[in-house]
């Protein structure tokens, strides 16, 4: 198999772990875990392109060093909700949060 | 004719603000900075709001440093205008609100720094730039929808939020890398020229993408069905915020929407309105009949936003089509905007007085609180769409467009839809002037509230009264922007 369709084959196979963890898993943060292999899958596609495309450019690169950066900031904010939710409730169970009904 | 770089600008005056703000509870001292802070917010929004009106009426040149980057066009300055005007009635409204909060100048500086993330939002044209602006405007509003961080359904409404708010930037990122894998760059304009001569195999990849696309922006679009999160958002955060939410971010997520569905649908060879007018008829459907059931007037009026974002994603579908279907869709953003923005503030002042949300608690509120039930009315019916208001002008617009651009039967849907509407905000206005209040004490209107609530109530009259000048912006807007693809 030539290297760029099985990089490719990996983020997808990432991007389906991430989403069963997020249907599958009722821990904040397994889904917090969940959702970064989204991220990192999106990001391997981020560099394998970059590598293997007909003209290789760089762009690709930078754009996953930013992404690298912006998921640290995103699950800085999200362990910090999580981390009240747990202060509030002794418990981080999403299906357990169910206060806010119609 | 002067030249104005507006991104450039409102970059340097939003962000400096935004970091300064905190820095100065250290000099000044918590108390006196929570005064400070606000009328500062309230400032730098002005000076922003002006230079974006100096900016659409067309005296100056528009000019950008980084073309490649931020594009300054008329479509970035409308959609600034839309965010920025409502970050201010929004900053208005919270001096009361927040005023017991002890970090309320966080409050402010992330407030400013979404608003930062939403104006170069609106100008991107780099997929690079669209990201990090997506994060930029979504990571504060986390953090503002669990402000209230000793209240439980404040907590639970960030959680909820936050979980599916990484999900949509995990997915659009996803996205994002399949479209540079197709054609070798992040910048539109050279996307958009690079899959021109795509291989016939590779576009079942590209709907990959284009999918992945869709379902990022929609998570923040709130469009059927990723729209599960939007009512425990809305009625667990601050109702300012979700004032903030539900106005100016989800405007700003169209605005991104548009500018990358402008390039991707030409190139995928297969027609993608169909689905997205099913979407649309769905989005705003299951939303008005959702909230014809509701209790609590916060949900009701989430619910309502969802069908809103419905009647927004016809200007979507008919894009291609229809060079109507872009303005109608600018011109419903700013009154939808407007009037969603009165009607949560509304709701926010009656809360932060009674600390009560259910629709029976709003009985004979016109005898109680008048300015604000009076606010509240004209802003439901304007978002029903009753002739004097502007509601009514961009509705007909929308729908005008949709018959044009060949999907006479979503134009029909959307006016049995505004039908149905009118029987959940309908309610609210009778029970608020025909009805007896339960409590026969008259409620003192605090300064913010009555001042942010008439200014916006004018303004919805006003531009419904005299709709051309804004109309005529947004479609200039349109076709300046239609032109250049």
């Amino acid at each position: 198999m030539e290297p760029l369709s099985s990089y490719f084959l990996l983020s997808l196979v990432l991007l389906a772990i991430g989403i069963y963890g997020l249907i599958a898993k009722r821990n904040a943060i397994r889904l917090l875990f969940a959702v970064e292999i989204i991220i990192n899958s999106a990001t391997i596609n981020f560099v394998a392109f970059s590598r293997y495309l007909q003209q290789p450019v760089i762009t690709g690169q930078t754009f996953s060093l930013f992404a690298i950066a912006l998921a640290a900031t995103e699950a800085a904010v999200g362990l910090a909700i999580i981390v009240q939710a747990f202060r509030l409730n002794k418990d981080i169970d999403v299906l357990e949060l169910k206060r806010l009904k119609g | 004719m002067a030249k104005l770089d507006i991104p450039l600008i409102l970059i340097g005056a939003l962000a400096s603000a935004a970091l300064l703000i905190p820095a100065l509870d250290v000099g000044l001292g918590k108390v006196r900075n929570a005064k400070f802070s606000a009328y500062f917010t309230m400032l730098i929004l002005a000076f922003a709001l002006l230079i974006l009106t100096i900016g659409g009426l067309g005296l100056v040149t528009l000019d950008s440093s980084v073309p490649n980057l931020l594009q300054n066009d008329l479509l970035g300055v409308f959609f600034g205008f839309v965010v920025i005007l409502v970050a201010l009635l929004v900053t208005v409204a919270s001096f009361d609100y927040m005023k017991d909060n002890p970090n309320v100048s966080i409050y402010y500086s992330f407030l400013l720094f979404t608003s930062l993330g939403m104006v170069v939002l609106s100008f991107a044209v780099d997929l690079l730039m669209i990201f990090v602006a997506w994060e930029l405007m979504s990571l504060p509003t986390f953090i503002l929808a669990g402000f209230m961080k000793k209240d439980k359904l404040s907590n639970e409404a960030a959680v909820k939020y936050f979980i599916l708010g990484a999900l949509s930037s995990g997915i659009l990122l996803y996205g994002m890398s399949i479209i540079f894998g197709l054609s070798g760059s992040t910048n539109l304009n050279v996307v958009l020229n690079a899959l021109t001569d795509l291989s016939p195999n590779m576009i079942p990849v590209a709907g990959f993408g284009a999918v992945m696309l869709i379902a990022g922006f929609g998570l923040k679009l709130s469009i059927v069905p990723f729209h599960m999160w939007i009512p425990d958002a809305y009625e667990g955060a601050p109702t300012t915020v979700s004032a903030l939410l539900s106005a100016a971010t989800k405007k700003a997520g169209f605005v991104a929407a548009i500018r990358v569905f402008a390039v991707i649908f030409p190139l995928l060879r297969f027609d993608l309105s169909m689905s997205l007018a099913i979407i649309a008829i769905a989005t705003m459907t299951l939303g008005n009949l959702a909230a014809l059931t509701q209790k609590s007037m916060t949900r009701m009026l989430a619910y309502s936003s969802i069908a809103q974002g419905g009647y927004l994603l016809i200007g979507l579908v008919v894009l291609p089509t229809s060079p109507l279907g872009l303005s109608g869709l600018l011109y419903h953003s700013l009154n939808h905007a407007l009037l969603q923005a009165t009607a949560f503030i509304a709701v926010a002042a009656f809360r932060h007085k009674t600390s009560k949300t259910s629709i029976s608690s709003y009985n004979g509120l016109a005898r109680v609180m008048p300015i604000t039930a009076f606010s509240l009315m004209i802003s439901l019916l304007g978002l029903v769409g009753i002739p004097p208001l502007n509601g009514f002008w961009s509705k007909l617009v929308l729908f005008t467009a949709a018959a044009d651009g060949g999907f006479a039967w979503l134009a029909l849907g959307g006016l049995v839809n505004s039908a149905i509407s009118l029987g959940y905000y309908g309610i609210i206005v009778k029970r608020m002037y025909m009805d007896e209040p339960t409590e026969k004490v008259s409620i003192k209107e605090s300064f913010p509230f009555t001042a942010v609530l008439l200014i916006a109530s004018m303004i919805i009259i006003l531009t419904g009264i005299f709709p051309g000048p804004v109309y005529e912006f947004a479609s200039r807007a349109s076709i300046q922007f239609l032109s250049g693809i």
